[in-house]
This record gives structure tokens, sequence and C-alpha cells, in this order.
């Protein structure tokens, strides 16, 4: 009793001398608010490949540098390697200041001590970011990260190869989709749908649909649950879906970006971002009058497939020796002008749901959001991380049974790697 | 009747192997160059267009439009010929010990070298890294400079140790009787006669220092401090399956070496035709 | 000029060619006495560099070896001791004796055709005409000079699934089922587009030295072969063999090191796909540590790597350690 008094008293103390550092903070920010207190700076901002529209880039520098009179470089990250590169570059002396964490990620990094705690930034602005998004944000209790945006993938579809299949309205469950591509395949000599057999994103968003978990708990471990029937269930379809496309079925999604063959103008579609159609306006800018997008549909019209709810945060290091920069950058970024514009150009659905009117007008963006509801992401656990790193077991799972093996032999497969990761230590 | 074509059979052998030969290792080298200036339509079409006919520089231009193109050329060119002739003058200079004169504990310097000469370098990225990251001397291209240089040291040092051996003694020594000091003899007797063994040993060098990525990716974060094989591997994630591209770029990359090899290997070359005709 | 100018590598022999058949004895001693300092002088800068840059890291591996070191210890700099639990992990995991086993057998089989088809050319090479040898010289030339990393990437290309010529040709010469044909795939058919692109690298090497090395063999060996009455074969197996084991052993020697440590073939082929199945040691130890972010049992496996390359290389090392004592 008492020592949970004494427990009680020295949370309340902590929590003072917390606001304590927010304010102090604050006021040595004001004294050199508005003036050039940052002049000669430089603020490094990693950002992913993909995530910011060069007009975006161009504007929150511009604007930034306006504000602080510090110079700021947006340097651009490949997907591929991430965590080692970002591990090893928080572990340096001169570590990127902000940079983007993919929110499946931002649970394992925010355990690693190699983030800055941005409770005071979330007080300060972050009071209607919405809640589903900051979850993967915050960590016992501490903010580690702030909700950038979140994407879903859709359907991206070329209007031409439709239109020759005879085909007039875009699918609204997933038999008509599946109709659909086979008619494209018989009526045309297009490819139906580029899927490669490791999007694994797009596997885990029928898990979802699916309401499958990928792990389950024993005692106080996590452990593969790819053995569930509905994991496997989720995964027939994807075969079924697979078995339409040429593509490589032990190649992901980037490798080729799938964009890119979507550009030659031979392939009916794609399940990608919204912003993927860029790259393939890029690659082909004829395309660009072909391209059409629509929701992932379900097995009933009324709801659409279950999506992954890829999302993005932005944190700061601990070890960058600009903290107030840093989250004067953050602020700029995540304003309504520089949050809603990336929306609007991104079509990635905002941190907040007052700004969802920017995607208004946005053909991708609206294809997008009547899934996002039913949306989900991988498990928000720090063991998480390690799964993800090449060869992630569950792309293996997925060439196993596309390759023939029944998804319950494939399970087993990858089942002994797949915990191995789980349980490794931290 | 018989034995006429089977003594033709046996002049033309080796020459038909010779040519079957030629082709097979000269064939990837010809189909990147081939691949690079020829356009998408011809690479991507059901039957391979053997010899580029419409010859385009297109795919050279995306591949030199890269961000930081001629920074990492600059660099990559930077890092590896000083690796390469910081190995060199360190290299000959323990050879020359190694191979001509006796000392307590030669062997064990040999086998040291040739244990050097084994290290696994791509598992140690981790441990290299830490130690430069500690010493603050990340995206620099001075560690790079110095693990390459180690990296390609014990095979230059066990190389040039034959070669050193190789000069016959006796010219050294009527070079000494001559009154040339030991220095002098070996600058102006023997010096001149290894230049060719230090320019084939060079080549493993050039190739090595050029080529090597696992380390630089974890040193250099920095764009301004990379090279050009990250640049080359990057490519390849960031351009899929644009095959014209990705080969563009792999030319360029192999462009240097290739001709530094044939220059080099000229040289030996002739000198071993020398060889055969007196030998 | 009488000098050789292509010598093979293989120092031992030459030394002892050298020392035999060089000058008298009581001179050499006393030069060594004069400049007893001068050759650990000579060595100094090549010790130096190597104890610093090889040996540091090395030691810092062996110490990392028995540390918990993950993402949080490296970005914290926080050191954890963790005794021999790294090495006990890897050593009762069948993965890594899996790994091993198919490191030495993977090994084995390149340095193999790479000794037997390298020596093979460099025999031809000696055969050859003038004008024929200058042919293939500078093929051989060519494809030893291809950087690595970019001849991965043109071997990705030429075996491609979707218009890679080499899916083409098996195509036109009646097998069919390889016209699309994934070579990814398949453990054993990614191995083979590794085993290709290693040995079609790594041939030039040996033939272009043997080839050298035979051009010093003395005329006179086999004038003395041929007058025993000794046919091509048997003067080859009295005369040539003999003459250029110690270069054989010594490429070998060298061809294992580098086969054994190809990292960038194999992972950039395939990244040790499909299913982990092509992993090697080196593809493991980088999987492990520095992807899965384990970087302890990264450093273990490393220590675990390098003592195994010295198990595979014990024997020549052995040879010239006897060959070194036999001169001295």
């Amino acid at each position: 009793m008492k020592r949970r008094l004494i427990a009680a008293i020295g949370v309340a103390g902590m929590l003072v001398s917390i606001a304590a550092c927010g304010s102090g903070d604050d006021g040595g920010k004001d004294k050199k608010a508005g003036a050039d207190g940052y002049k000669g700076q430089t603020l490094t901002v990693w950002a992913m490949d993909g995530s910011t529209p060069d007009t975006w880039q161009k504007d929150v520098t511009a604007a930034f540098e306006k504000k602080t009179g510090a110079k700021l470089k947006i340097e651009i990250q490949q997907w591929n390697g991430i965590q080692q590169k970002l591990t090893t570059a928080l572990s340096e002396e001169n570590p990127p200041d902000v940079f983007e964490v993919g929110n499946t990620q931002t649970p394992a990094y925010a355990k690693t001590g190699g983030l800055a705690d941005l409770s005071d930034l979330k007080s300060s602005v972050g009071a209607d970011w919405a809640e589903s998004m900051n979850k993967s944000a915050v960590s016992d209790g501490k903010q580690y990260a702030a909700p950038w945006f979140v994407v879903n993938r859709v359907v991206i579809y070329n209007k031409k190869i439709w239109a020759d299949a005879g085909i007039k309205d875009t699918p609204k469950t997933r038999d008509e989709f599946y109709k659909d591509l086979e008619a494209i395949g018989k009526k045309t000599d297009a490819e139906p749908i580029y899927l490669p057999g490791q999007n694994w994103y797009h596997f885990v968003g029928l898990t979802i649909g699916e309401g499958a978990e990928l792990v389950k708990k024993d005692g106080d471990k996590y452990v593969s649950n790819l053995g569930d029937p509905k994991v496997a269930a989720a995964m027939e379809t994807y075969k079924k879906f697979q078995a339409l496309s040429k593509a490589p079925k032990d190649k992901d999604e980037a490798t080729p970006q799938q964009a890119e063959v979507f550009a030659k103008g031979k392939t009916g579609s794609f399940i990608g971002m919204g912003w993927e159609s860029a790259l393939a306006i890029k690659a082909n800018p004829k395309i660009e009058k072909e391209i059409g997008y629509f929701t992932v549909p379900g097995v009933t019209a009324d709801k659409p497939e279950g999506v992954f709810l890829g999302g993005s945060n932005l944190a700061v290091a601990a070890g960058s020796k600009k903290q107030d920069l840093a989250k004067e950058f953050l602020k700029l970024a995540l304003s309504d002008k520089f949050e809603g514009q990336l929306a609007k150009e991104g079509g990635v659905i905002p941190n907040k749901e007052a700004l969802q009117s920017n995607l208004k007008g946005n053909a991708a963006a609206e294809a997008a959001a009547p899934a996002a509801a039913g949306g989900g992401t991988t498990p928000l656990i720090p063991e998480w991380a390690p799964v993800e790193n090449a060869p992630n077991p569950i792309k293996t799972y997925m060439t196993a049974v596309l390759k023939g093996k029944s998804p319950a032999a494939a399970a087993k497969q990858v089942e002994a790697e797949f915990n191995k990761r789980l349980s490794q230590k931290q | 009747m018989k034995r006429s074509a089977s003594s033709t059979f046996r002049r033309a052998w080796p020459n038909v192997t010779a040519v079957i030969l030629f082709i097979g290792f000269v064939f990837p080298v010809y189909w990147m160059f081939a691949t690079a200036l020829k356009p998408t339509g011809d690479i991507i079409s059901e039957n391979p267009v053997w010899f580029p006919t419409d010859i385009t520089f297109e795919h050279f231009r995306t591949a030199f439009g890269a961000d930081n193109f001629w920074t990492l050329v600059r660099n990559s060119v930077t890092v590896t010929v000083l690796a390469v002739v910081f190995s060199l003058v360190i290299g000959l200079a323990a050879a020359f010990a190694l191979a001509r004169m006796r000392f307590r504990g030669r062997r064990g310097f040999i086998i040291g070298f040739m244990l050097a000469q084994m290290a696994p370098w791509e598992v140690m990225v981790i441990a290299i890294y830490m130690i430069v990251r500690d010493a603050s001397m990340l995206n620099s291209l001075v560690p790079l400079t110095l693990f390459y240089m180690v990296m390609i040291l014990p095979f230059t040092l066990l190389t040039l140790r034959g070669f050193v051996a190789a000069v016959p003694r006796e010219l050294e020594e009527s070079a000494m009787v001559d009154g040339c000091t030991r220095m002098q003899a070996f600058r102006r007797v023997i010096l001149p006669l290894l230049a060719p063994g230090l320019m084939s040993t060079s080549m493993f060098g050039f190739i090595t220092a050029w080529n090597e990525f696992p380390m630089v990716l974890v040193l250099n974060k920095s764009p301004e401090a990379q090279t050009l094989p990250l640049w080359l591997s990057s490519f390849q994630t960031a351009f899929g399956d644009d095959w014209g591209a990705t080969m563009a770029a792999s030319s360029l990359f192999a462009i240097p070496i290739l001709i530094l090899f044939v220059f080099l290997q000229r040289r030996a070359v002739s000198g071993l035709t020398d060889g055969a005709v007196k030998g | 000029m009488t000098v050789q100018t292509e010598r093979p590598p293989s120092g031992p022999a030459e030394v002892l060619k050298a020392d035999g058949g060089g000058s008298g004895g009581p001179r050499k001693q006393a030069r060594a006495r004069a400049g007893t300092l001068a050759p650990y002088l000579l060595l100094l800068p090549a010790v130096a560099a190597t104890v610093l840059l090889l040996g540091w890291p090395l030691l810092k591996d062996g110490l990392l070896s028995f540390q918990n070191l993950n993402m949080g210890q490296l970005i914290q700099h926080v050191t954890e001791w963790n005794g021999f639990d790294n090495y006990q992990e890897v050593l009762t995991s069948s993965d890594f004796w899996r790994v091993t086993g198919r490191s030495i057998v993977f090994t084995l089989v390149n340095a193999v055709l790479i000794m037997v088809i390298g020596t093979l050319v460099g025999l031809l090479l000696a055969r050859l005409g003038k004008r024929m040898r200058v042919l293939l010289l500078v093929g051989l030339v060519l494809a030893w000079a291809m950087p690595v990393v970019a001849a991965t990437t043109v071997y990705q290309w030429l075996f491609a699934e979707r218009f890679g010529v080499v899916n083409w040709v098996l195509d036109k010469l009646g097998w069919h089922s390889m016209a699309d044909y994934s070579w990814t795939g398949s453990q054993m058919s990614t191995f083979f587009v590794v085993t290709v692109l290693i040995v079609w690298m790594s041939i030039p090497f040996v033939a272009i030295n043997l080839y050298a090395a035979t051009t010093t063999i003395p005329k006179e060996l086999y004038e003395a072969a041929s007058l025993d009455g000794a046919g091509p074969w048997k003067s080859f197996l009295s005369v040539t063999l003999p003459y250029l084991r110690p270069f054989l052993y010594a490429t070998t020697f060298l061809e294992i090191i580098w086969v054994f440590k190809a990292f960038v073939q194999v992972f950039t082929i395939n990244g040790g796909g499909p299913d982990r199945l092509t992993e090697i040691l080196p593809v493991y130890a980088y999987i492990e540590g520095v992807g899965n972010q384990h970087f302890g049992m990264g450093a273990a496996i490393a220590v675990l790597t390098i003592l195994i390359l010295l198990v595979l290389t014990a024997y020549y090392l052995r040879i010239v350690l006897k060959q070194e004592e036999d001169e001295l």
C-alpha cells in the first residue's frame, strides 16, 4: 500500500518534471522563433521512395527555409534494406534529424531508444490526430513518432484494355472481378492482372478481410499463426488471382516495379497504391489517359476487400543535435497546409479527419477510401520488425503455396523461421 | 583418306575449340554492350536481335542522368587508384624482404599474409562499421581507401614476391659491384624488370577495389561519399526490368576496368610471347 | 631480356629455385648480418597496415561474437556480454550445419571445375598458333576484367525469365519447357547460374597464368623426355605436371578462398534464395547478422566461417610451412 502510494507520487512528480521540460523547451524556442536563430544549420530529412511528391518537397523546403532560416535537405531512401540503414544511422553521431518510418516498424524502433520523445509535440499540435493512425506511434504511453499518412491499395486498371474486353462497369464483388479478368484473358492479348507471387501487403489485406491473425500468443511469446484455416483461405484467394498473371511467383511487386510493367500497356490491371500510377506515367506518358482506379472488391458488394493500411510516421532521432529545429519541421510538415497538400497530391489518407476533403477529385484516393475503414495492419508489436527482414518468411510461404504446396504444408515449412524471428532477442 | 581426315581434325580441333571458347567468354560482355545500345523494342522482342542495327544512346543518357554520377565516378577512381598504389608500394617493400632476405620469423610473416588473404571481409562489415563509426570517420573516403588497400595487400605482396624472386640475383649483384648501393641497384635494375609484374599484380587490386560494395554500403550513407557499385546496384532496383538502362549502367561501370585490362594485359601478353620465343 | 613477365604467383617454389640456383652461401650470410634490421623495416608498413586494419576488425568481431548486440544495443552503444550464447545458438542450429555443408560442396565443385577447365584452356593456349592464341587471350581478358557487380547484372539478364537469351536458345534447341523458365526458382538452378558465372569469371586467371607458367618450362626437359621415348601424354605427366605442381597448388588455394567467399555473386543473383536454400556461409552470416540486425550472432557466424576456411586450406598451408622450413 505504502509502496504503491510512493510510486504514485513518483509518477506524479515525473509528470510535473516532464511538463516543466516541455514548457522550458517552448520558452527556449520562443526566444529563437521569428529571428534567424537557426541560420547556418541544415536539417536532414529521410523520406521514403514514393511518399513525397516533388512539388510537396519543393514547397515544404521553401516554407521551412523561410520560417527558420535553416536549410532543409530531403534525402529519398529506398525501402530495400532500410531497416539496416536506419539502425546504423541512428547509432551515429550525425543521424538524419527527421525520418519517415513505416508504421509496422515503428514499435521496434521505439523500443531501441533511437527515437526522441515527441509527447510535447502531440500535446501542442496533435490533438486531432486520428486515433487509429496514432496507435503505431505510441509505445508504453509515450509518443515516439507523429502519424503522417496511411495508404491502402486499390486496383489500378487500363481502361482501354477493359473496354476492349467488353467490360462496361468496374466490378463490385470478388467473383465479378475474377470474371472480368478472365474475359480480358480471353478477348484481348493483354495480361489480365500483374500480380507477382510476393505482393505480401495485398496478401496481408486478404487475411484482414478473412478476419485472420498472422501471429498468436503462446504464453508470453508470439508465434506463427499461418496454419490458421482463415490464413489459408486468404492465400487461396491470392492464388486464384495470381494464376491469371504471368508475373514471377518468387518476386515481389518492386522487382520489377509493377507500375513500369503496367506502363507498357499490355497489362489489364495491378494492385498497388494510388501514387504508383505516377511511376507508370513517368515511364510512359501516353498511358496517363488510360489509367483508372477502383476499390479492391470484396466477397459481397457492400463490403470491400480487406486492405493493409500501410502508413508512415515521422520520427526524430534521439541522437539528433537539432531537436528543436526538427520539431519545427514536424510542425510545418504536419500542418494543415502541407498535410493537406500531401493528401491531395499523393492521394494518401491524411492524419486528421478534417483534412480528408483534400482527397476529393483524386480518383485513386476516392477508390481507396471505401476500403480504408475495414483495413488493418500487421501486428503492432516490437517483435514484428525482424519478420520483415529479407528473406521474409511470409513471402516464402506465399511462393511455396503458389508453386503447389498446400497452405498447411507451406505454413509448416516457414513456421520455424517465423517463430525464430518473433522470438529474436532484442 | 582416313588418315588425312583424322589429321585435319587433329590440326583443326585446337582452333575450333579456341573459337568456341572465345565466343563463350566474350558473349556476356558483348551482350551487355549490345543490349545497352539497342532500342527497347529490340531488347524485349520474342526473338533476340543479335546485332544491334538501330543504335541508340538513350539508355546511356538515362544512366548518366543519375544524381551525383560524376561525384561517384570521382570517388571510385580516387579510392581505387590510391588503394592500389599504396598497396603496391608497401607490398613491394615487403615482397623484396621476403624474397631476397633471410631473417628470423620470415616463415611466420609469409604464413601470416597467407592467412590475411583469406579474410572474409563481407562478414566483418559490422565490426568495421563500429570501428569507423567510433573513430568518427564515416562518410569519408579515407577509411575506404585504407581498408581496400589492406584487402588487396596480401595478394599483391605474395605475388610480387614471386616476381622479385624471378629476377636473377646476379643482375643485382653486378650492379652493386659497379658501385651502386642496394637501394640504387633496386631502383635501376630490379624495378624496371618488375614493371610488368607490378602491372599485372595491380589488375587484381583494381578489380577488387572497384567492385567492393558491402563495406561502402554501411560506411558511407551520404550520397556524396558513395561509390559506383552502390549506384549500379541501386540502379538495378530503381529501374526494375529496364534492361537497356541497367546494361548501359553496367557497361559504364565495366568500361574503365576493361580498358585498363586490355592496356595492361597487352604488355603482359607481349611479354609472354617474348618469353615463349626465347624460352 | 630473359625475364618472364608473367610469373605464376607460386611464391614458395620460386624462392626455392632462386635460392637454390642463386649465389653462394657465405656472402649471403655476411649481408644478412649487415642488415639485420632491414627486412623488418621493409616489412613494417605492410605488417602495421594489416595488423591495424585487419587484425583490429578481426579482434572486434571476436569480441562482438560474445555480445548480445541488436538494434537497441547498437543504437545506444551498449555492451551486453552474453558469454557463449551466440555460439551455442549457432552450433546447435541445424541451419548452420546445413549451410556449412552446402558451402563446402559448393566451394569444392566450383574449385574443381575452375581448375580442370582452366588448366585445359591454359594448355590449349600453349598449343595454339599465335593468331588464335591472341584471339583466345583477348576473350579471356575481357571476361576476367568484367567487374563482379556488372557481371552478375549481365548474368541476370542472360538468364532472365522473359526475354533472357539463354531461355530463348534452349527453347529453339527443342527444349520447350525452358521457354519461360525461372532460373531463380529452385535451389539447383540458382546454383547452376551462380556456378556458370563464377567459373566463367575465374577460368581466365587460371588459364592465363598457367599458360605463362608453361612457357617457362625449359625445352630441354621435353627433349630429354622424348629421347627416353615418352609420348605426348607421358611427357605431360613426367615433365609438365611436376613442373606446374607448385603453381597448381597455389592457384587451387586461391580459388578455394575466392569461391568460398563468393558473397557478391550469390547474394546479387538471388539473395540466397529461394527459401534460403542457396545461402553459403558468408551470405548466411550477412543475413543473420546485418539483415536480421542480430549483429552479435552475425559476428559469431563470421568467426566460425573463418575457422572453417582455415580447415579447408590447412593442407596447403602445411605444404607451404614445410617448404619454407626445408629452405631455411
